[in-house]
């Protein structure tokens, strides 16, 4: 019954007071529709308490507006444990703000002379409600977390169920009775709005953000002669300097935190599991067996007059085999139709790049930096290539298991010895020195 | 006669030092800056600026983790990038502002052009400038090769070689010389570990130095001349430097640096390639498809796949000189002409960046 009270009957109460009231209000006293200033009886509390103020309410009002009206996007939003922390700190943040402002509003309500002449007890009303509202919220973002999640399947099908005249208890039914206080306490607010200064929300004064600074003072004739120029520039000035010193300093702070996080994560260095690290420490041995493996060929290179390439049965006329040649450079290893080698450079004329291995049909290898096709044959880039000169072949020597030299041949063609039918399929491919030097 | 001369000489000094505003009210206090409608253009040497020192900030902490060696190199950065906290952030950071850098010097270079900001007596100034100007390249250049990743070696390589090429037009015993002076450069007859080393310290010693006096040179010119006019006729009006402009231009950099962290966070740089390019080198392996070089590259390097060799080297070469003697090229053209200029270059810049892969496969059927 107590339920039924608060949560349908007092909102649609709540509901048609707002509107009619408003209606009301605005056709009878249409110049009353604001919020009577008060700062040129009282300007420097006024300052804390009304921007403090405003600035937290209105974080909060679009917290609490979005979950109603977007309530899947904000379902989305909030399956992510970083976005709830940081929205609901940023409206608890909010909510002290705001708290802060009204309680330095509601000190100067009841401590100043001259604001206590014109204020009226709703004003008063208005301040406690909402101080006590604020601290309300605050219990339900401390004490039922968190808010931002659980009020997509509470409080947003209420408002629906309101506003659709389909009122329904049940979504608010079990909520804990901090929470029903706070929508109770929100419902006494909506209804009091047309009687209060809050009608002034309505007046939605966005033009403020970047209308020319306005101040209300005391004055005279004589007083205004002798002040105007100089609070026009002061304003000016201190509206200016306000705008710079609170953008930098907010940037500046966000920024601050935010390099300081990364700074000291990144030199106190990684948080690794002993898996981590073994993986790790096998990498870079392995990398450094392959660089060890390569000053190996270095030093092969150095010192042999010939270096092995393939046993000549291994090698292919399609898929080449790569080797590193007296210089250090890619080549490839084949055999040809006559099924003696065929070594060519694989470090491509046009660019340096390496030549891919394998064979086409016409018989050309491929350069893939820059497409420059080159027959395998001659070593000639086929015309219109970005390669002008050809790949140069590569002299080699096919030796026994014994170490002796059954045939080489020279880059340019020459060919020292005969091959040797019956031993060839068992001999072995190797680089000479001699031939390299002249390459 | 003789004295005259040396008069000659000491004025022309005495313009181009004007040392004797060398104090806080001439060079910070009472400077003004010219409002008109290209006054945006000034923003630009500051944002350059701005991302150089991100560059550092970011470039000092990559230290601390990065180890110049073949073996370790490609695996320290790949340490940087999976277990050091916030270590994707720095080195995307560090990777991003560097194209934005490159970015906002090509907007600087074409706008203070055709502002005409390189006018008598600023030539120093224009002078520094276009050292800078090759000096971030050689930044850009030495820094690709560090990861020692696939597409980092090859792009070196390619880059290296074009060097190579001009030997090719060289008469007699002089065409071995290019070869030489890449080897030189290289170390080695082939990109290893002694042009990592040579990279290494080029990047973060010896280009950082240079960048630092010719920097505090380009500042302190920027300074002491104040803010050329911009416009053929001035509008007249003007703000102040301290503390406005340099207020928005703290701004644009606090903008920047969000615009630039966000990237930083949300899209690897490496994104924006296939992966094989960043498995570590393999010497013994084909080069793998897509080799390029940075994108800020691709002015040169477009034209060098499609024209002969000579014909790029030449507008290469042409093409510094001609920068570097601007200030006196253009010492009578009206900033009209100028600004035609400066969007004509600018077209060519765009359009071989953004379509210089579509131009190279209209020409050649293949995609470059």
């Amino acid at each position: 019954m107590v339920n039924s009270f608060f949560f349908i009957g007092l909102p649609y109460i709540a509901v048609f007071s707002l509107v009619a009231g408003s209606i009301y209000r605005f056709k009878s006293e249409r110049f009353s529709y604001s919020a009577l200033s008060s700062q040129f009886l009282e300007s420097k509390k006024l300052l804390w308490g009304s921007v403090l103020w405003h600035a937290g309410i209105m974080i909060i009002f679009v917290g609490h507006l979005i979950p109603f009206l977007l309530p899947g996007l904000w379902q989305s939003l909030t399956s992510q444990p970083a976005f709830v922390v940081a929205v609901e700190v940023l409206g608890v943040a909010a909510a002290f703000t705001a708290l802060v402002g009204l309680v330095v509003l509601f000190v100067r309500r009841i401590l100043s002379r001259h604001i206590q002449s014109v204020t009226t007890p709703v004003d008063l009303v208005v301040l406690a409600l909402l101080i006590v509202q604020i601290l309300i919220g605050i219990q339900t973002a401390a004490g039922h977390r968190w808010g931002s999640m659980w009020s997509v399947q509470t409080t947003t099908p209420y408002l629906w169920s309101v506003l659709t005249l389909q009122p329904d208890l049940i979504h608010v039914d079990s909520l804990p009775p901090t929470v029903k206080l706070h929508i109770a306490v929100a419902w006494i607010i909506i209804m009091l709005v047309p009687f209060s200064r809050l009608v002034h929300a309505f007046s939605l004064p966005i033009q403020y953000l970047w209308r020319a600074p306005q101040q209300v003072i005391w004055t005279n004739a004589r007083r205004i002669r002798h002040i105007a120029p100089v609070i026009r520039k002061a304003e000016e000035s201190r509206r200016l300097f306000l705008k710079g010193a609170l953008g930098l300093g907010t940037a500046g702070g966000l920024l601050t935190v935010g390099v300081m996080d990364k700074l000291v994560r990144f030199f106190s260095g990684p948080n690794m599991t002993p898996e981590e690290q073994a993986a790790l420490l096998q990498k870079r041995l392995e990398r450094l067996e392959m660089t060890a493996e390569e000053r190996d060929l270095e030093l092969e290179r150095m010192r042999n007059d010939y270096i092995f390439v393939a046993n000549l049965k291994e090698l292919s006329p399609k898929d080449g085999k790569y080797f590193i040649d007296y210089q250090m450079r890619p080549a490839l290893a084949y055999r040809d139709t006559t099924g003696l080698p065929l070594l060519i450079s694989a470090k491509c004329t046009h660019l340096g790049c390496t030549v891919a291995s394998s064979v086409d049909a016409s018989g050309r290898i491929l350069c893939p930096c820059h497409i420059s096709y080159f027959d395998l044959k001659t070593g000639m880039p086929q015309p219109g290539s970005p390669a002008t000169k050809p790949l140069p072949l590569l002299g080699w020597a096919l030796m026994d298991t014994q170490g002796n030299i059954l045939v080489s041949q020279a880059p340019d063609g020459r060919r020292e010895g005969e091959v040797p039918a019956d031993k060839l399929e068992a001999s072995m491919v190797y680089i000479a020195k001699r031939y390299e030097e002249t390459v | 006669m003789g004295s005259e001369r040396m008069n000659a000489v000491g004025a022309f000094l005495r313009d181009r030092l004007p040392l004797s505003h060398f104090s806080y009210e001439e060079m910070v206090g009472k400077k003004l800056v010219p409002v008109h409608r290209m006054s945006w253009g000034y923003y630009f040497g500051g944002l350059v600026l701005f991302f150089f020192l991100v560059q550092l900030g970011t470039g000092v902490m990559l230290l601390f983790y990065y180890q110049p060696t073949v073996s370790d190199a490609h695996a320290s950065v790949e340490y940087i990038t999976k277990h050091v906290g916030g270590g994707a952030l720095i080195r995307n950071l560090h990777a991003w502002a560097s194209s934005c850098m490159i970015f906002c010097l090509f907007v600087h270079l074409l706008t203070t052009f055709a502002m005409k900001a390189f006018e008598k007596p600023r030539e120093i100034t224009w002078i520094s400038g276009v050292i800078l100007l090759m000096v971030t390249f050689g930044f850009g250049f030495t820094g690709y090769l560090l990861p020692w990743h696939q597409i980092a070696v090859n792009a070196t390589k390619v880059g290296l070689q074009s060097i190579e090429e001009a030997g090719q037009y060289m008469p007699g015993a002089l065409a071995d010389f290019p070869r030489y002076v890449k080897e030189l450069i290289q170390g080695e007859a082939a990109v290893g570990q002694a042009t990592l080393s040579r990279f290494y310290a080029l990047h973060v010693v010896i280009l950082p130095l240079l960048t630092f006096a010719t920097l505090g040179l380009h500042v302190l010119m920027v300074q002491l001349h104040g803010m050329s006019q911009g416009v053929d006729h001035p509008t007249g009006k003007t703000e102040r430097f301290f503390p406005f402009f340099l207020l928005k231009d703290f701004s644009l950099w606090g903008l920047v640096f969000l615009a630039v962290i966000t990237l930083a966070l949300c899209l690897p740089f490496e994104s924006l390639f296939a992966y094989p390019l960043f498995e570590p080198f393999d010497p013994l392996g084909s080069t793998p498809e897509g080799i390029k070089p940075e994108w800020y590259f691709f002015f040169l390097y477009y034209p060098l796949e499609l024209l002969p060799f000579w014909v790029v080297m030449l507008a290469m070469n042409a093409g510094i000189v001609l920068l570097l003697a601007v200030p006196w090229i253009f010492r009578r053209s009206s900033r009209r002409t100028l600004s035609m200029i400066a969007a004509a270059a600018a077209l060519y810049l765009v359009t071989m960046t953004l379509f210089g892969d579509a131009i190279y496969t209209f020409f050649k059927g293949v995609p470059g």
